[in-house]
């Protein structure tokens, strides 16, 4: 009997198929086949309507040719960098604050915490009307000071900068959560070692404390750069992706291209674009955390 | 020793301050959506001078749910929310539970696969996954090739289906599930209880943290979809929530009070669950260290 078992335990369980069949059968059929299908449509001209027909590298060689394109690279690019690194440092600074063992800080954490639970069509809602030219708050508080009133979002050099301010208020709380939860994993002991050396607050956080929380940096840091690579619905919904392209995005592009053009060959081409952009970005990741873990 | 103290307490000060502040600051929206859905059209169009409402006019919520048929927006989304978060829950724990439990070929391979799909984000495949929706064979009028029909756009399940396999539900689950100890399982072998059973008697009610992490952030994640609902749906009687809303934005322009009363009726019960189990909250998101 034992014996059995044992063997039992040894072998294959046949039924476990039947316990992953139900997710990877969602799984190849929503993830795996469109991962392929996305890339074998890039070569066609499929529109949605007629049957796809094969031409190369057509869309491609249109998609250099392609001015809002180019622009909604540019303005993904500016809007990951200027969104991830205010968010990643403020939401350190903040965290730093919130881990002192000198202050009660709960409701604070959970108010600034609460954007990031929101939908982001809420809250865009919340700050078109902040940004409104006539009832917007902050045209108030620009009159306040005599300085002329501004249209936030039709303004070609404001409208990006607001959708970034937007991201940066959104996007803190989340940060600073997994900042402190990383904050808290580092062990008490480093700090006293280092308050006994007459190390100063400052020199402690560069020396101890950002260096231990590199992993939790590096987590925030390439889960940030995939998510504002894929900036798109506060796009659609404030801004449509104007005034003159200013702000329109590679996700928005894809999906006027798409959605409202049926140019869905052309569009699975900016999809590929995209792909490879975040295959490069997981790779160097993946590179520096193995160097430093060597 | 006396100056230590000193210093102390001004640190905390200084900290105290600066920390209230940053929470003014990112409160600041929210309070004006809900001072802007308690005031009249004329106080808005008063700016500063009229920061607060003279009456609340909650008359405001009223008239907001009104414009638009809003108790189907929500059944829509209560039924999308609800499917996406129970048959989410199974298919990934049962996936969870035969890779942290059981042993079969092909394994690591599998589950590897499942991982690098964690890396995919679903915007950049939005769309061959609505190609799949609506080539899905043999339902919406689709043949057998998925030709002929419209597939599952319009549908609920066109939202759903797309959601629920979570590669990370299945990898958290697995982690969770292999911290419980072995003899458990062998004992309940010895009882005669199929992997199934052993599954279902043991796994499922040990798992309920584990279970209630990932359903609360599926719920908020579903009940918050923008992108596929936008996508699947192009019949207005099967908006979701957030879609009514942007929806709302488009055919009542400039009222502003009505706008942030629908904003704050929509988010409503994400704010409950949020305040009510925040400390699952919380837990969840710096455990698991991913938002969807």
């Amino acid at each position: 009997m034992k014996r059995k078992l044992k063997l039992g335990s040894l072998g294959y369980d046949k039924v476990a198929y039947l316990f992953i069949l139900p997710f990877f059968l969602i799984f190849t059929y929503f993830y795996f086949i469109p991962a392929f299908q996305v890339i074998l449509d890039s070569f066609t001209d499929y529109d949605l309507f007629t049957t796809r027909n094969y031409i190369g590298l057509e869309n491609y060689r249109s998609l250099l040719e392609d001015d809002k394109f180019l622009q909604s690279m540019i303005n993904t690019f500016i809007y990951t960098i200027f969104t991830l690194i205010p968010t990643l440092v403020l939401g350190l600074l903040i965290a730093a604050l919130a881990n002192s063992t000198l202050i009660k800080t709960k409701i604070c954490r959970t108010l600034i915490f609460m954007p990031h639970v929101v939908s982001m069509v809420a809250v865009s809602m919340i700050w078109i009307f902040l940004y409104d030219s006539t009832n917007g708050i902050f045209n108030a508080i620009l009159q306040l000071f005599g300085l002329p009133k501004s249209d936030f979002l039709m303004d070609p050099n404001l409208a990006l900068p607001c959708l970034i301010i937007m991201g940066i208020w959104k996007g803190i709380g989340y940060n600073m959560v997994i900042f402190l939860s990383g904050l808290k994993s580092i062990p008490e002991h480093y700090y006293e070692a280092a308050k006994l050396d007459g190390s100063s607050a400052v020199n402690t956080f560069f020396k101890i404390t950002l260096p231990l929380l590199s992993p939790t940096t590096s987590f925030l840091l390439i889960t940030g750069l995939i998510g504002s690579f894929n900036v798109f619905e506060q796009v659609n919904i404030m801004t449509n992706g104007g005034p003159l392209y200013r702000t329109t995005t590679i996700v928005h592009q894809i999906y006027i291209n798409g959605f409202s053009q049926y140019k869905l060959g052309y569009a699975s081409a900016m999809s590929v674009v995209l792909l490879i952009i975040i295959i490069i970005i997981t790779v160097i990741n993946f590179k520096l955390t193995q160097e430093k873990g060597a | 020793m006396k100056s230590y103290r000193l210093h102390q307490t001004w640190s905390r000060v200084w900290m105290k301050t600066i920390f209230i502040l940053v929470s003014v600051i990112v409160v600041f929206p929210f309070i004006i959506m809900v001072l802007t859905a308690l005031k009249s059209n004329q106080e808005i169009s008063q700016g500063l001078s009229a920061f607060f409402p003279e009456t609340p006019l909650f008359s405001n919520f009223v008239t907001a749910m009104q414009k638009g048929n809003w108790g189907r927006y929500f059944i829509n989304t209560i039924m999308i929310t609800g499917f996406a978060v129970i048959i989410s829950l199974v298919i990934n724990s049962l996936a969870g539970y035969a890779f942290a439990r059981m042993r079969f070929a092909g394994k690591t391979i599998l589950f590897y696969c499942a991982m690098v799909g964690m890396m995919l984000p679903m915007q950049v495949i939005m769309i061959p996954v609505f190609l799949q929706i609506k080539e899905l064979p043999l339902v919406g009028g689709n043949d057998f090739f998925g030709n002929g029909g419209i597939g599952l756009v319009n549908n609920y399940a066109g939202v759903i289906l797309p959601l629920i396999a979570h590669p990370f539900g299945v990898f958290l689950c697995r982690q969770f599930f292999m911290g419980f100890p072995k003899e458990l399982d062998e004992a309940a072998k010895i009882d005669g209880c199929s992997p199934l059973q052993i599954y279902l008697k043991l796994y499922i009610p040990m798992g309920i943290p584990i279970f209630a992490t990932l359903g609360l952030l599926k719920f908020v994640d579903t009940w918050n979809q923008y992108t596929w609902p936008l996508l699947v749906f192009n019949d207005p009687e099967m908006n979701t929530v957030q879609l009514a809303l942007n929806a709302f934005k488009g055919e009542n322009v400039t009222e502003w009070n009505y706008l942030m009363a629908a904003t704050i009726v929509i988010i409503l019960p994400i704010l409950v669950l949020f305040v009510c189990l925040q400390r699952y909250f919380v837990q969840g998101i710096a455990t698991t260290g991913m938002k969807d």
